[in-house]
């Protein structure tokens, strides 16, 4: 569906895209993770021809870019653009119209998505009357109102309430079972974790990791234990299988250097504390990333190795 | 065709405005004001006013009151004892008179008037022209009829000997003959510069915030990913392009009905001044001037950041919108004069001077429809260059271009 072949993008004096190669499948959800600043915007501009690589290639549908392709484009930027001075239909009209759809069809499909995100009867109201909240929804509205093939969504979540944030990605779920390829940037992992199917983390401008979630997590194990205690638990730094260790007084996230020493650990606790709950969990993909950041930035250390 | 819905959008923006409807009817209002508010004024201003003549002559004075009686009834001119008092004696004695506005003023007549044509006139206004022409011609006629009568001579005699020779001005054109008065051609070559000025600063500047607020609000990165910067950009013209044009169209419907009703001369020589492709050509050229300085407008919204930074960069082509008027004058007294025409085939001035040209005499076909040609190919190169660096200058984050930048994005892809 989408190819990124070595992808370089230079500003004035850093490199904001260092050869980044990803590939999305038909249907699937790619989730393009990295803090603020990683190269996310930069690539999907890229992806969205409105900059030009320095090098590399993209490949859409197994075509370069062209006009064809963008009415089978949906595209949410990450700053966000309505006029301000028209209403919510006008709005929908305009930039359905843009995408080359018949005004019947703009209407039939706009009021069902704005029934669905609660916005209906607002319908006739300018934006400029609106809250921000609601013309996110909109924005989110327009990017999928012509029923494309190709979903990038840059930062979708920003800006919306809980609630909303359930309604979007719901609606994104909803589209990946129409079998729509989507791309989505977010600096919040946790969201992420829930829907994409494969993850690509940027940092630097470098792509640190890639892979689909299920094997991303096999790969870094099981290795955190989350515990409940009363006591003393300060001697838990220094046992010997121990990595790393959160101590928050009542609560400990414990890092051991591999799964294997989970019965130990827990024979030295019981020991020592009086233990309300104990349970082994997945990493997440933040602290993934944190630890493939740091590798990264401390340049060539071996996998696994930390501090 | 992606092209329209953007047309349609900017133009039904600015159309639907209330400021539209208001300038629409506002303006045609303001410039009957400013011609006829004078008039008026003038008629209002000329109220009663109380002179009196001092006449050292003693031969004017009677007539004079008598004539002005019949031909300024305004006026009320009273005698006044001279009683012997010497000039200066008299006029102090005024002095206290005239301020306590119990007379407005004293026309003195000296006792050799008939040699030195000389009257003096005292007053606290001493700048209302009508009076004074009044008194100096009334004057005038007085002391003429006197030496005509005392020569035995019939008025009517230097009457028919003096009388003025008129000068009417017919214009020789392709369409036949018709009276003009000189002095037209000009001023509606004026006029039309002068509407096609004030129209292109309203919308261009319209149509270079336009642009410009498109940047700031980031639409255009769904725009251009929906279809061509090309697309957008020439919408974005045309559209408000064409809400300049309608009101343009606007007004000169509510002109047109206004001079075909009314009667005042001036109507009678715009009437025989526009023929039916005179008024083509200004619709031709009216066109293409304003869609070359509104893309200009346009590439300087799409090159820069700020209001500050637009304005700074609108200066100039403002002053290229000024030279047409400074050449005007050039233009109607010798239209076929070779710096004339090479600067009426210069694309930025060739749309207001070639018009003044066909105003003022035809010239050859061919010269006009090479400035027709050039000037729409400055139209589609201007409109190029400004796609591209609409293209480039839009997604360009906080940076001030500098020229040779703008002009390295011209080149880009």
């Amino acid at each position: 569906m989408l190819e990124l072949d070595n992808l370089v993008k230079d500003f004035d004096t850093k490199r904001a895209v260092d050869r980044v190669s990803f590939s999305l499948q038909r249907g699937q959800i790619l989730g393009l993770l990295g803090p603020n600043g990683a190269g996310k915007t930069t690539t999907i501009r890229m992806i969205m021809n409105i900059i030009a690589p320095d090098s590399g290639e993209i490949r859409i549908m197994g075509e370069r870019f062209s006009e064809t392709l963008k009415d089978r484009i949906g595209y949410l930027p990450e700053e966000r653009g309505l006029y301000r001075k028209m209403t919510i239909r006008e709005n929908l009209d305009f930039f359905g119209r843009l995408k080359g759809m018949d005004k019947k069809k703009i209407t039939s499909r706009g009021d069902e998505l704005l029934r669905e995100f609660d916005l209906i009867r607002h319908r006739e109201r300018r934006m400029e009357e609106l809250s921000k909240g609601m013309s996110q929804k909109l924005q989110f509205i327009i990017s999928i109102l012509h029923s494309p093939d190709l979903l990038i969504l840059d930062e979708p979540f920003s800006g919306l309430d809980p609630v909303n944030i359930e309604k979007v990605k719901d609606c994104i779920l909803e589209q990946k079972r129409h079998n729509v390829s989507i791309i989505f940037s977010t600096h919040l992992m946790a969201y992420a974790e829930k829907i994409v199917d494969t993850v690509v983390m940027i940092h630097q401008g470098h792509k640190v990791l890639d892979g689909s979630l299920s094997f991303i997590r096999a790969q870094h194990g099981r290795r955190l234990a989350r515990i409940v205690y009363d006591g003393d638990g300060a001697f838990v730094t220094n046992l010997d299988y121990v990595h790393a260790v959160s101590d928050y007084g009542r609560e400990m996230e414990i890092e051991l250097a591999s799964d294997d020493h989970r019965q130990r650990l827990l024979r030295d606790l019981v020991t020592h504390l009086d233990i309300h709950h104990f349970e082994m969990s997945d990493p997440s993909l933040h602290s993934v990333f944190l630890r493939k950041a740091e590798i990264k930035s401390l340049d060539d250390l071996e996998v696994g190795g930390r501090e | 065709m992606k092209i329209l819905p953007i047309i349609f959008r900017e133009y039904r923006m600015i159309v639907k405005k209330r400021s539209f409807l208001i300038s629409t009817l506002l303006t045609p209002a303001l410039m009957a004001a400013l011609i006829f508010l004078p008039m008026l004024f003038t008629r209002m201003a000329r109220g009663e006013k109380t002179i009196h003549i001092l006449d050292y002559s003693r031969v004017v004075a009677e007539a004079l009151v008598q004539d002005s009686r019949k031909n300024s009834p305004t006026l009320h001119l009273y005698p006044a004892s001279t009683a012997d008092t010497a000039f200066d004696t008299a006029i102090d004695n005024y002095r206290a008179r005239i301020l306590e506005k119990e007379v407005d003023g004293v026309l003195l007549i000296p006792r050799d008037v008939r040699s030195s044509r000389q009257v003096r006139y005292y007053g606290r206004n001493i700048s209302d022209f009508e009076t004074n022409r009044y008194l100096a011609e009334a004057v005038g006629a007085v002391i003429t009829r006197h030496i005509l009568d005392e020569q035995k001579i019939d008025p009517d005699v230097i009457r028919d000997a003096t009388r003025a020779i008129e000068l009417d001005t017919f214009k020789v054109k392709h369409e036949g003959v018709s009276r003009s008065s000189s002095g037209m051609d000009y001023a509606m070559s004026m006029v039309m510069l002068t509407i096609l000025f004030s129209i292109i600063m309203a919308y261009g500047q319209l149509i270079m915030r336009g642009v410009l607020e498109e940047k700031s609000s980031r639409i255009v990165e769904i725009l251009i990913s929906s279809t061509r910067a090309t697309t957008v950009f020439s919408g974005k013209i045309l559209g408000i392009g064409l809400a300049g044009l309608t009101q343009v169209a606007l007004w000169i419907i509510i002109g047109a009905i206004f001079i075909l009703q009314s009667s005042i001369p001036v109507s009678q020589g715009i009437r025989a001044f526009f023929t039916l492709s005179l008024a083509g050509w200004f619709a031709l050229f009216f066109v293409l001037g304003y869609f070359i300085f509104a893309i200009l407008f346009s590439i300087v919204g799409a090159a820069v950041n700020t209001d500050e930074e637009a304005q700074q960069f609108a200066a100039p082509i403002t002053w290229l919108l000024v030279i047409p008027f400074i050449l005007g004058i050039m233009v109607t007294q010798s239209p076929d004069s070779v710096p004339v025409i090479i600067a009426s085939l210069i694309p930025l001035f060739s749309p207001t001077l070639m018009f003044m040209r066909i105003s003022v005499s035809m010239p050859p076909l061919a010269q006009v429809l090479s400035s027709v040609a050039l000037s729409l190919a400055t139209i589609w190169f201007l409109a190029w260059l400004g796609a591209k660096i609409f293209r480039t200058g839009l997604l360009m984050y906080g940076k001030k271009p500098s020229l040779r930048e703008i002009l390295r994005w011209a080149r880009y892809r």
